[in-house]
């Protein structure tokens, strides 16, 4: 019995402190991991891949008009899988290493981009070229070697 | 993988002498699968063949709405032949007009949360069971409505009704009710326990819950597709997230015959066992901490942190993995991280086994623990606990044993049973199972096979396959079932938690104990679970005694609730 107290009271003081200091001091999640998604606008030409994979249904695309594709990121129910940055053939949606999202302006977790669309000159509507578009369509998953890696 | 082909034949002879014409068909869509359709009205015979001549263990009971395919509903009952290493899946055919069928719950106690559940969902009844009340429907769901079946749209909300209450047992003969919850006092969820006590003594229990009832499968079978619903299947549990999306998988995979790659199953094995260890050592802490042994609470959790920080090294999120997809994983286990996980298990170990050396001689545990919330080994065995619990009771079973999946057929845990059947040996049972995973993940690690880690896919997954699949979670046996559909989702994908059955063992080992012993008899099971329906104020002054209406309650909460608003 007392044995086991002492062995319990060792353990606690070997411990010590192990409470991290944050928020005030910065703590960094190892590399790889997934955090808040980042666009970049030049890259994406609206094939539309992530709104087609995302499971929590989160990006929706819309065509406006004959030349603009509009594709809406609302990231507050981004559950942070990934998939998105797996299927991107431009590699242009990348999962950040930024997790503090907290905030009290549902702007902040909205993202808004109008991507220009050459038309189809027969139906007058946007099309994405097609090698990409073939590899939206393959069955299945394809793991090209960073699996989701961000 | 695929043994008892031998037994599978002898469960064909020995179904084919007792129900003779009853059979309408049998299939083997696996090597380790007996899918056995059979006459509705033999459903009894069968069982009980199953039972007393083959020593088959009930899992669980699915019914399906085919009536878009072949006109007509299913139940399915699964059994596991342990000793086999085969299910047997028994499919009844249930005509649309009237749906009705024999209840196995008299044969297998077990049995009744399942065809509660079928009731409920898809609207077949049981003739003849001893409880058919609601389970898990809101108590103010309309009669007739039936969540699961296909002409029933996923976002439909039946109007809400006021007034309405959950059926409760009738209170015993002098015995008076302690309401236990509506929220479960340490584990901080909703489940409404209501106790019936003879002065100290807990004579029996009634529970109603299933109040977070989400509503997965009917998403998994109208809005997900199958490569989706592993997100979604990962978000069954908080703790074992990982359990269900490979139990998920691994059902997918065996229903559309995809081989896996051997170093993806090797690196799903390393997680599963990296997640018994955080969370045998979280359960460990919530144990100590509900018999008020906040030390242990502390340290344990101080231990499992590393493990939860290792688990992003791995899969770039503490929790939620995504690492699950249909044909292997989405992320390789590089050299560096490899070098990093025995890194941190070094520690990891060491802590674990100061821990356990310190609380085994702790006779104030002791105390709390030896001989309270006793589970009979008969009767662990007719409800079919899974798990620790059914391990603590000296029930042998352990999927990664009995239906070895993953790399279990090469990397093989040891089974860690114990006969007392009291809380004591549940907690020895986890002890044990911790340290052995740490042994495993190491295993795993070493003999990390190369390849690829995830298996082209080339065809559509063929519609009406089933594929059943078992994964040992850490509180007990997941099972998951699917019935593969034609637009690229599940026609019905059947999640059995652990928790399940382990709930229904609550009343046997809740009575004959005190009060006090409740919380961490309950707490013993690893539980995952829900609501108010009405309280009591006393003004001290004036002793004036007002009880409140729900409807009350209603309104003060949402007024509360508001911005601005008072409570």
């Amino acid at each position: 019995m007392l044995t086991s107290k002492l062995r319990e009271a060792l353990i606690c003081l070997k411990a010590g402190r192990v409470t991290l200091p944050y928020p005030f001091a910065p703590h960094d999640p190892e590399p790889g991991f997934r955090g808040k998604v980042t666009i970049d606008a030049d890259l994406c030409f609206g094939c539309g891949g992530c709104a087609n994979v995302c499971e929590a249904g989160v990006i929706l695309l819309t065509d406006s008009g004959q030349h603009t594709r509009v594709l809406e990121f609302f990231w507050r129910r981004c559950t942070y899988c990934g998939r998105c940055q797996e299927v991107c053939p431009e590699g242009a949606v990348k999962l950040s290493q930024e997790f503090q999202t907290a905030t009290n302006d549902a702007a902040d977790l909205y993202l808004r981009l109008e991507v220009f669309m050459g038309p189809c000159q027969r139906c007058g509507r946007c099309f994405p070229p097609p090698t990409p578009l073939e590899r939206m369509k393959r069955t299945g998953f394809r793991a090209d070697g960073e699996g989701g890696r961000a | 993988m695929a043994k008892g082909n031998g037994d599978a034949e002898r469960v064909e002879e020995v179904l084919g002498e007792r129900l003779g014409r009853g059979i309408i068909a049998v299939g083997r869509p696996q090597p380790d699968t007996l899918l056995v359709t059979i006459e509705p009205g033999t459903v009894l015979a069968a069982t009980q063949a199953l039972l007393d001549d083959l020593g088959a263990r009930f899992l669980v009971s699915v019914g399906t709405d085919r009536r878009p395919i072949s006109g007509d509903f299913a139940v399915t009952h699964l059994f596991s032949l342990d000793q086999s290493h085969l299910y047997v899946v028994l499919e009844c055919p249930v005509a649309s007009e009237n749906p009705e069928i024999d209840s196995i719950t008299p044969l297998i106690p077990g049995a009744a949360w399942s065809e509660r559940e079928i009731r409920d969902v898809v609207g077949v009844s049981t003739r003849g069971h001893p409880d058919p009340r609601r389970l898990l429907l809101p108590d103010d769901w309309p009669e007739g409505v039936y969540p699961l079946r296909r002409d029933f749209p996923y976002n439909e909300r039946p109007p809400a009704a006021e007034g309405t209450r959950p059926a409760w047992v009738p209170t015993p003969e002098g015995a008076s009710v302690v309401t236990l919850g509506p929220f479960f006092p340490v584990l901080e969820e909703p489940s409404n326990w209501r106790l019936f006590v003879e002065g100290e003594t807990v004579v029996g229990c009634d529970y109603r819950g299933f109040y977070n009832h989400r509503g997965v499968e009917k998403l998994g079978d109208s809005v997900m597709t199958y490569n989706e619903i592993p997100y979604l299947a990962e978000r069954i549990c908080g703790i074992c997230g990982f359990i269900h999306s490979t139990c998920y998988c691994q059902a997918v995979e065996r229903a559309a015959g995809i081989e896996v790659p051997r170093r993806a199953r090797y690196i799903r094995t390393m997680m599963l066992e990296l997640e018994r260890i955080h969370s045998h050592l979280l359960w460990l802490g919530i144990a100590g901490h509900i018999l008020g042994f906040d030390t242990v609470l502390m340290q344990t959790w101080r231990i499992r942190e590393p493990v939860m920080w290792l688990a992003e090294v791995i899969t770039g999120n503490r929790k939620s993995y995504g690492m699950n997809t249909i044909g292997g994983v989405r992320r390789d286990v590089t050299e560096v991280t490899k070098a990093r996980i025995l890194e941190v298990l070094g520690p990891v170990e060491k802590e674990s086994l100061a821990v356990r050396d310190a609380v085994v001689g702790d006779t104030t545990l002791h105390m709390r623990t030896k001989n309270v919330g006793i589970l009979e080994n008969a009767w662990a065995r007719q409800v079919c606990v899974v798990g620790p619990p059914a391990r603590g009771s000296g029930v042998r079973i352990d999927a990664r044993i009995d239906h070895p999946y993953a790399a279990y057929d090469e990397v093989v845990p040891r089974l860690c049973a114990h006969d007392e059947g009291d809380i004591w040996a549940r907690v020895l049972v986890r002890i044990e199972e911790l340290l052995d995973s740490i042994r495993l993940v190491r295993e795993a690690a070493a003999g990390l096979p190369d390849g690829p880690i995830v298996a082209e896919i080339t065809e559509e997954i063929p519609s009406g396959r089933i594929g059943v699949s078992t994964v040992e979670a850490p509180r007990g046996e997941a099972v998951h079932y699917v019935l593969t559909g034609g637009d690229n989702r599940p026609w019905r994908w059947r999640v059995r938690a652990p928790t399940y059955p382990n709930l229904q063992a609550m009343p046997a080992m809740a009575a004959g104990g005190n009060i006090a012993d409740i919380p961490i008899t309950l707490g013993s099971l690893d539980p995952c679970f829900s609501c108010t329906e009405r309280m009591e104020t006393v003004d001290v002054r004036s002793r004036n005694v007002r009880v409140y209406s729900p409807a009350e309650l209603l309104a003060m909460s949402r007024r509360s609730g508001r911005p601005g608003g008072g409570s």
